[in-house]
């Protein structure tokens, strides 16, 4: 087993070709996922590599690096739209673990309770992904395909993450677990929207851990365009909760994840509007 | 391939899979981190990095190629405790004491960040310095376990060290 | 957990016996540790300043130890050409080993040995708890003897390599095949042949008069069932032991809580003597009733003796899940029937538990049913079924931590439907005397502790209304439970004290520490008994090398340490007059006229006649002078008192309406536990239980796949303990008045913390939302 650091991408992409290779940034998860079964691939790790760390701002939109940590984010200048991410940030294990493990990780381990998930998908964030033949973009729900399954091919690694400059909105993440920290949520919300006077002028819901991947709930977004915030929950229906799945597990049963998200979701509208 | 530990330069090991806790404690018989759960749940192996806070268990040794790594045996000047292992006995801030390692070198990281003014989870506005509070203290202690229950006793050794408490 | 059979031969209490005894030379002996009653019968010198040390908050003596990250614990003892022991858990729940293919494993780099059934050693089956008077096993299940499996988990392989991550590597390359054998591996499968249980050297049923009856015929009657799951340890330092075998001796830096009997057991499987294995845990990283005899000790043992090499063998944490036995898992009946003044006519307290074929071990959950309130009929009673699963064992405060949720939220239910104040109800059922032995109390002042918790916690008297209110979203409920743990003294205590000529003694006891502070708490008991000041005492313990046979569990080592010093105490005494030259006035004085203070040797008829010990101890030929002997009887418990601990516990819950979140803001504890020996300590202790009480509550439980006998959250990330953000500050107190007949004055301080809260934040959860949680632990969706 070897142990590579390349310090450009070119380098790295290149390292991908010659399988297999293991992708690591902050490396928390290398441990844990391995269970049982016994090393065989090389690892490469991708923190030194000219770039890859960081929060750059463009005139369009923002650049998150692959090997920016949940630290980074937090203590990143950055608009109220990143709310939602920066309290996902504070909850991602502790902060030791917030200190490594980078954005890009937990997306690429694609836990269907990654707390990353719900605020990059209400920031419509897409992913870079990097190899040999270059690099192309997606959508962060299309490269998130089922339980610890995403759209990363052979050779390919995630470069970074692109979010596009919404027009100025705020934004809230809450969480449930059933102890104050270090849960695996229950059920998790993140909300963006935009406020025109006291309606909503926009809205982008998603939940987490409570399908295979977290997701939007667009048909609920378009139910509370133009509501205004204190009816929010008045316009809930059965039909917004369509896509979400929620399992009984020896956390909680699905029915009361199901009636959880509605409260979740009311309390991160009021959250993000204040 | 070196790393610091305690001001120390050391060779890396050659075999890659060797986490920075094991390497600690197996090659160098340096004990103090302590190996709790071995995947990230319960803090007793947290040391510092260049002064921020991990945990060694599920770091690869060889990540840390170049770096300055700080343990509990790093802490104190000789004989004379660290203020805040001092204040961890004073306050019977532990009892097993298994876990008292990562307890202290968490608490010494959460000083500095708070005075760096990161937020935290329990912080009500995350775009300002956090006010101290117990519960400030609480949220950013949480990721180190205690099973022996000497909770109190921690948090008012952390308090203590901190300083500006508001009860 | 040594072999004790109680007295059965109660006798109801004569009211002058505890008088007369109040006045005997027992009494008057426990004075000189300055207890209230003896004290004002002996002449001895005020025990001040320097030589104050019971009651007095000494700091840990390991404190800066344990803090600088210095202390050593069994996982980091290294030796020349040790290896690293990993190990293989079986998949199935029961059934048979067809093949073993370790070939692969056996080429890896850096192995050095694997060992299974066909190739380990010849051993005998483990000593379990309640075997034999030093059992301290597990369970008695052969240890790689054969091909069969028992449970899901079990060892199959042990592999030992040159490093753990050669040994880790190397275990998964072992493929093992099974021919699988039916199972039970259900509650309810297992519960339809329960029997009626039998625990410590008794059957687990008491019967008095027609508990069905009068409850059918009550006025007011209840009839409630509870279900609680099991529960682990989960010490922070997981199971670990460093071996090796030298010069005839084996060798063992363990994490045990009894290291005498651990060696004991130890010595019995390899056939060898117990002076053949020295067996030492200076530093245990927790305990909780799990750090005993675990298959680990064995393998690494014999895995060594194959190979040749010191071992170390640390589990990983999912290796505790897997070998290292839990609390097992109970489903209770209370039911309660009284008249319309609160007076229990019936006290029903039944259910069931799970064990294996190959322990003793039934949860005793209805010990504080027996021994906390008068009921004029009662039926107790615990059947065990057999499940193919890891052996079940020892937990804090066993029994009465589940037994003492069911029994007081029955309690505070009754008290809801007889619109009396929950503590009126408790108060109005106080025994007098124990009500299932009819022995008078040792001491007891349970009402006191009801009284000052009240207070303190600023209890609001209700009469059948919830308190509860509402601030947003919370809702928020107070609520009380009585705590129990009884007062035990195991034989088998034994103490060395060696005056050197300094000034100084050294107090030598094969006791643990795990992290109570027994170091502290005994240093500080013999500075009070020996008259030598607190810091001129040192205390060796954790090693079967030293006297005794003691072990930290049942929170009764703190007396057994007691007497045991008390009578090495005795024969210091008899040591040091046969000391005293012929010119002194104490010449010729016999030992029992004698005692120590102040560091001299003294009268008791006249204190004023003394002779420094220094000088005593400079006129004996080696430099010091010793005494070493065993703890007396221990029959104040067994067969003359009613010895149990009580407390008071109160709490604030919070439940968010929205979400069912649970917080608990506010704990108030008051403990009636005896003499309190050093209020920082004993303030942990207390908080250590409830916290984990806590945990039992609100989240903690292994789930167990009835499908496959498999545990399905074997790590932290996955079975949920406390935080720092669940806990909250905890305000405990206690009465602190001496037990007469406990060593010491104290009873015993480690476990009633983890008995009481459960109830009371069940309670407290009632009077905020009118909802009754029956099931532990409380989730989120149950309130929903």
């Amino acid at each position: 087993m070897t142990y590579h650091r390349p310090t450009c991408l070119d380098d790295a992409v290149a390292l991908l070709q010659c399988a297999p290779v293991e992708v690591i940034a902050g490396g928390t998860d290398w441990y844990p996922a391995r269970g049982d079964r016994p090393v065989t691939s090389d690892i490469l790790d991708i923190t030194r590599v000219d770039g890859l760390r960081g929060i750059r701002a463009a005139p369009d939109g923002w650049w998150i690096g692959a090997a920016t940590t949940w630290t980074d984010i937090l203590r990143a200048p950055l608009p109220p739209d990143f709310d939602a991410l920066k309290a996902a940030a504070c909850e991602v294990g502790s902060i030791q673990i917030q200190n490594a493990g980078t954005v890009a990780g937990n997306l690429c381990n694609a836990s269907p309770a990654a707390d990353g998930v719900p605020p990059l998908l209400v920031l419509e964030a897409e992913v870079e992904l990097a190899s040999a033949t270059g690099q192309r973009r997606l959508p962060l729900a299309a490269f998130l395909t089922g339980v610890r399954q995403t759209a990363l091919q052979p050779g390919e690694m995630m470069a970074g993450l692109w979010i596009r400059k919404p027009a100025p909105g705020r934004a809230a993440f809450v969480k449930l677990g059933a102890r104050r920290y270090l849960v695996i949520s229950i059920a998790m919300v993140a909300v963006w929207l935009r406020l025109d006077g006291s309606l909503i002028a926009e809205i982008r819901i998603a939940v987490g851990a409570c399908s295979p991947t977290s997701v939007r709930l667009t048909a609920l977004e378009a139910a509370l365009t133009g509501c205004r915030v204190a009816d929010c929950a008045t316009r809930f229906h059965a039909d917004h909760f369509v896509p979400l799945a929620p399992i009984t597990d020896m956390r909680a049963d699905a029915p009361y994840r199901a009636d959880a998200v509605q409260a979740l979701i009311a309390r991160a509208i009021t959250e993000a509007a204040l | 391939m070196t790393i610091e530990i305690n001001n120390q330069p050391y060779d890396l090991p050659d075999d890659a899979r060797i986490s920075l806790l094991d390497f600690m404690r197996e090659r160098l018989e340096l004990f103090g981190s302590k190996k709790g759960c071995n995947q990230g749940a319960c803090g007793a192996c947290t040391v510092l990095v260049d002064g921020e806070r991990i945990l060694s268990c599920l770091a690869l040794a060889a990540q840390y190629d170049g770096r300055s790594v700080t343990t509990i045996e790093g802490v104190a000047n000789g004989d004379e405790l660290h203020p805040l292992q001092a204040l961890f006995v004073e306050n019977e801030g532990m009892q097993c004491g298994y876990c008292t390692p990562g307890q202290i070198m968490s608490g010494i990281a959460l000083k500095s960040e708070l005075e760096r003014g990161a937020p935290s989870n329990v912080s009500a506005d995350l775009t300002v310095a956090p006010r101290m509070s117990r519960d400030e203290i609480k949220e950013r202690l949480s990721g180190n376990l205690c099973r022996c229950g000497a909770h109190n006793g921690i948090i008012d050794a952390v308090a203590a060290y901190v300083g500006g408490e508001e009860q | 957990m040594t072999n004790i059979k109680p007295n059965s031969s109660s006798h109801k209490s004569d009211p002058n016996r505890r008088q007369v005894l109040a006045g005997s030379a027992a009494v008057a002996a426990i004075g000189a540790f300055g207890l209230p009653v003896g004290a004002q019968t002996t002449a001895a010198p005020a025990a001040s300043g320097a030589f104050a040390s019971l009651g007095v908050p000494h700091i840990r003596r390991d404190g800066a130890e344990k803090a600088r990250g210095g202390a050593k614990f069994a996982a980091e003892y290294s030796y020349p050409g040790m290896v690293y022991g990993a190990l293989v858990y079986s998949t199935i729940a029961r059934g048979t080993i067809t093949s073993l293919e370790t070939a692969e494993a056996e080429a890896a780099p850096g192995v050095v040995l694997v060992m299974t059934h066909e190739n380990a050693p010849r051993l005998e089956r483990p000593e379990p708890f309640y075997s034999s008077p030093t059992g301290m096993a597990g369970s008695s299940t052969p240890v790689m003897q054969d091909a069969e499996v028992l449970w899901n988990g079990q060892p199959v392989a042990v592999v030992l390599a040159s490093t753990q991550e050669e040994a880790d590597h190397a275990a998964t390359l072992i493929n093992v095949a099974y021919e699988e054998a039916e199972a039970v591996t259900s509650f309810d499968v297992a519960a339809e042949s329960a029997q009626t249980s039998f625990y410590a050297g008794r059957d687990l049923l008491i019967e008095e008069g027609d508990a069905e009856t009068a409850l059918a015929d009550a006025e007011v009657s209840i009839d409630l069932s509870f279900n609680t799951p099991a529960h682990n340890h989960n010490q922070i330092e997981p199971h670990a032991v460093t071996v090796l075998w030298q010069d005839g001796i084996l060798r063992m830096h363990d994490c045990s809580q009894g290291v005498d009997l651990s060696a004991i057991t130890i010595a019995k499987v390899f056939g060898i003597s117990p002076a053949e294995v020295h067996l030492s845990a200076e530093y245990v990283g927790g305990g909780f009733g799990g750090k005993t005899v675990w298959q680990y000790h064995i393998l690494a043992a014999a895995a060594s003796q194959l190979a040749d090499r010191p071992v170390r063998m640390s589990l990983t944490r999912e290796g505790v899940f897997r070998i290292c036995g839990a609390r097992a898992p109970t489903r209770q009946r209370v039911a309660l029937g009284s008249d319309r003044e609160g007076r229990l006519t019936s006290l029903i307290h039944t259910g069931t538990t799970m064990k294996i074929e190959n322990n003793s071990m039934t949860e005793p959950f209805f010990e504080q049913s027996e021994h906390m309130y008068r009921a004029d009929n009662m039926h107790l009673e615990i059947r065990a079924g057999t499940m193919d699963m890891l052996a079940n064992t020892f937990m804090r405060a066993p029994g009465a931590a589940t037994g003492t949720f069911t029994l007081e939220v029955a309690l505070d239910e009754l008290a809801e439907r007889l619109a009396i104040d929950p503590i009126e109800l408790r108060v109005r059922n106080e025994p007098e005397v124990n009500p299932t032995t009819g022995r008078a109390h040792s001491q007891r002042a349970l009402v006191d502790a009801y009284r000052e918790g009240a207070r303190r916690f600023g209890w609001i008297p209700r009469s059948g209304q919830r308190q509860g209110y509402r601030e947003g979203e919370w809702q928020v409920g107070t609520g009380m439970a009585a705590a129990y743990y009884p007062y035990k003294r195991f034989p088998g205590g034994a103490a060395r004290i060696t005056l050197n000529g300094e000034g100084g003694a050294l107090i030598e006891t094969a006791a643990a520490d795990m992290g109570m502070g027994t170091t502290t708490a005994t240093a500080a008991v013999a500075s009070e008994r020996l008259g030598i000041p607190y810091d001129a005492i040192e205390v060796r313990h954790g090693d079967n090398t030293l006297p005794g046979a003691l072990i930290a569990a049942a929170s009764q080592q703190t007396a057994a340490i007691g007497a045991s010093l008390t009578a090495a105490h005795e024969v210091l005494l008899a040591e040091l007059a046969s000391l005293v030259p012929a010119t002194s006035p104490l010449h010729g004085l016999p030992a029992a006229e004698l005692g120590t203070a102040e560091g001299a040797l003294y009268s008791l008829a006249d204190p004023q006649q003394q002779i420094p010990l220094v000088d005593l101890v400079a006129l004996s030929e080696s430099g010091t002078v010793s005494a070493e002997a065993q703890g007396g009887p221990i029959s104040e418990w067994t067969q003359d008192w009613s010895m149990h601990s009580t407390g008071a516990v109160f709490t604030e819950v919070r439940v968010n309406s929205v979400t069912g979140e649970i917080r608990v803001p506010r704990i108030t504890a008051i403990y009636d536990c005896g003499k309190i020996l050093n209020s920082k300590l004993a303030e942990s202790q207390f908080r250590g239980g409830i916290i984990m009480a806590l945990g039992m509550t609100l989240m903690e439980g292994a789930s167990f796949d009835e499908r496959n006998g498999r545990v399905m959250n074997p790590s932290f990330g996955s079975y949920y303990m406390p935080t720092h953000l669940d806990v909250p500050h905890i305000d405990v107190g206690w009465t602190d008045i001496p037990d007469p007949q406990a060593p010491t004055g104290a009873r015993g301080i480690g476990e009633i913390g983890m008995s009481g809260p459960a109830a009371a934040i069940a309670n407290a959860i009632y009077d905020a939302t009118g909802k009754r949680a029956r099931d532990l632990p409380i989730r989120l969706d149950a309130l929903m």
